[in-house]
């Protein structure tokens, strides 16, 4: 009888691997396709019927991509300044703040946190038009100050809220303990805290970095210089002007989200805590 | 003494928070209430540069907005909120059924149920041209698709069809969004403890009514955050459609954000641009104030 149990229990093991490896697969397919196209030729791109895989598998599209165009490899580097610039002032700006939502109970928290709250639900387009407005007039227009201060505004209140969720899973008595030692409340929450709280420091700045990575809207209308613009705006740009040369729009595509499945492979489990912490508890 | 503790205790935590408070008023509710004022003068790209002949007009923006045959404001109301249905109801049932299968232990399990994470995690502009590639009349693997199991008979223009660039626009929203709902109401579901389960076993119940008896009613509050939620963020979309349709073809796909950018800065009417976003920010702020409401009950607060 147990024997036949265990027979049934692998059995229905093996059925639910299948099944989560075709769902897989089938989710799964578009990435696949945007690297297979990178591959491909033009040629194989527009014949009927497209093949499934690359046949005669070439990196020209790549070195199409850094060879022949500057696009990609400013777009990325002025991405990575923009986005690295907004990373630390969300996280510099969210750390205290969500130490001090989370230690201190005082007249006002619900109210701070309800607003950062608010904030993750704002469309872009509310502040974009106003925005422009004062960067214009602050000579901000085509510097890469403008989509870093706006971009942080996105990873603020998001860094706020998951940070406090984790220092409030850090025991009061640690903080409480340092302050006997003589310790002040600056220096309780520079040393004690801050090596405490790395992992939560860690997910907050990640997700500042590709929010603003991800940005397209403050990308496309805070900078109109060519080669100043992110990679988001400089694919985009890419595409209105290459309609359809796919393979290099693809090969473009790959290396915009590489810095992307980089950080997932190696914060994976950070990244899935970030969004269910983030994204739900307040 | 204890006074003075509960004292300091507010001005630290004041202390702590306010860097953030500042700089989220000035860029964030600054904007705001300029985009307000905005919404009531009419600045175009007339009036831009030349601030005295900047005007109060009232509420002719949002009249307009409303009544000019050549808004498509209203138009686009609907348009979103067909977005953001369609996209919701599937991103949640795919993503409610992803989660029951990665719930289960199985071989690749964590690893199936983490790399599907990544649709949700690459930028929206990327995301947005690979699927508007994959919708191309020609080279398009969906026509091929369809045309090899005989579902049409020659390649559509999924994109230049208003009808059928909506579906594109949702199907590709739809990808991006189902790891979301999936990773929130795993969440959910690791917090029914299995005893349940298994004592309904023991009842007598099968799969289905285990399903609707048990799992939807515990996780209820996981849901209802993820769809209003899921409103909220789709509501907002944005990159996804301009990359894709640009709201074309003739504003069939015009959203009320992108229709805001557009007569904003395709138009350099900045003023009707700022109209456009306040109502859209006040649907959302209704939707939000509704979320805010259910997790309040729920405690965490």
């Amino acid at each position: 009888m147990k024997k036949i149990n265990i027979a049934n229990e692998t059995k229905k093991k093996i059925l639910l691997s299948i099944v989560g490896f075709i769902v897989f697969a089938i989710f799964i397919f578009p990435l696949y396709w945007m690297i297979v196209t990178s591959l491909k030729t033009q040629v194989e791109i527009f014949s009927i019927p497209t093949p499934l895989w690359p046949e005669n598998l070439t990196f020209k599209a790549y070195i199409d991509q850094f060879a022949a165009s500057s696009d990609t490899f400013l777009g990325f580097r002025n991405s990575l300044i923009i986005s690295l610039g907004a990373m630390v002032i969300a996280t510099v700006l969210a750390i205290p703040a969500s130490y001090g939502l989370a230690r201190f109970r005082f007249k006002g928290t619900k109210v701070i946190i309800l607003l950062f709250l608010i904030t993750q639900m704002l469309p872009s387009t509310l502040v974009l038009t106003s925005l422009y407005i004062m960067f214009s007039g602050m000579h901000l227009l085509n510097k890469y100050l403008a989509p870093i201060i706006a971009d942080a505004t996105i990873g603020i209140p998001f860094s706020v809220i998951i940070l406090r969720t984790y220092f409030l899973s850090i025991p009061k008595e640690l903080d409480e303990a340092a302050k006997i030692d003589g310790c002040g409340h600056l220096r309780a929450f520079v040393r004690i805290m801050l090596p405490i709280a790395r992992p939560g420091i860690i997910v907050a700045a990640v997700f500042s970095f590709m929010f603003a990575w991800g940005d397209l809207i403050y990308g496309i209308t805070f900078i109109t210089n060519p080669t100043m613009r992110p990679i988001t705006s400089s694919i985009y740009n890419y595409v209105q002007q290459y309609q359809t040369l796919w393979n290099s729009t693809m090969a473009f595509g790959i290396i915009a989200i590489s810095p992307v499945i980089i950080i997932f492979i190696f914060a994976q489990r950070y990244i899935v805590s970030g969004l269910t912490n983030g994204a739900v508890k307040a | 003494m204890k006074k003075l503790k509960i004292k300091s205790g507010t001005i630290l935590g004041w202390a702590f928070s306010l860097p953030a408070l500042i700089y989220m008023l000035v860029f964030i509710g600054y904007p705001i209430i300029q985009n307000i004022i905005l919404s009531f003068k009419n600045v175009n790209v007339y009036t831009f540069a030349n601030k005295d002949a900047q005007n109060f007009i009232g509420f002719d923006n949002y009249i307009e907005l409303f009544t000019d045959p050549n808004s498509v404001l209203l138009n686009s109301i609907v348009k979103t909120l067909i977005f953001t249905v369609g996209s919701i109801f599937f991103q949640f049932i795919i993503g409610f059924a992803l989660a029951l299968l990665f719930n289960k232990k199985f071989p690749g399990c964590s690893f199936f149920r983490g790399v599907t994470m990544i649709s949700w995690l690459l930028p929206v502009t990327v995301s947005g041209l690979l699927f508007k590639f994959m919708f191309a009349a020609s080279g398009g693997i969906i026509n091929q698709f369809l045309v090899t199991f005989g579902a049409i008979n020659k390649p559509i223009e999924w994109l230049l069809n208003p009808v059928t660039a909506t579906v594109a626009i949702i199907i590709a929203n739809i990808w991006v969004g189902i790891p979301f709902n999936m990773m929130l109401i795993l969440t959910g579901l690791t917090t029914i403890p299995n005893e349940v389960y298994e004592s309904a076993s023991i009842d007598g119940a099968n799969g289905i009514q285990k399903l609707f008896r048990i799992t939807i009613p515990m996780i209820k509050s996981a849901i209802m955050s993820v769809l209003t939620l899921g409103f909220v963020y789709t509501f907002k979309v944005f990159d996804l459609v301009w990359v894709m349709t640009k709201g074309g073809p003739v504003n069939s796909t015009q959203l009320v954000s992108t229709y805001s950018y557009r007569l904003s800065f395709e138009e350099f009417q900045f003023s009707k641009g700022a109209s456009a976003a306040n109502i859209l920010f006040i649907i959302l702020l209704f939707v939000g104030l509704f979320y805010i409401q259910l997790i309040k009950e729920d405690e965490v607060m």
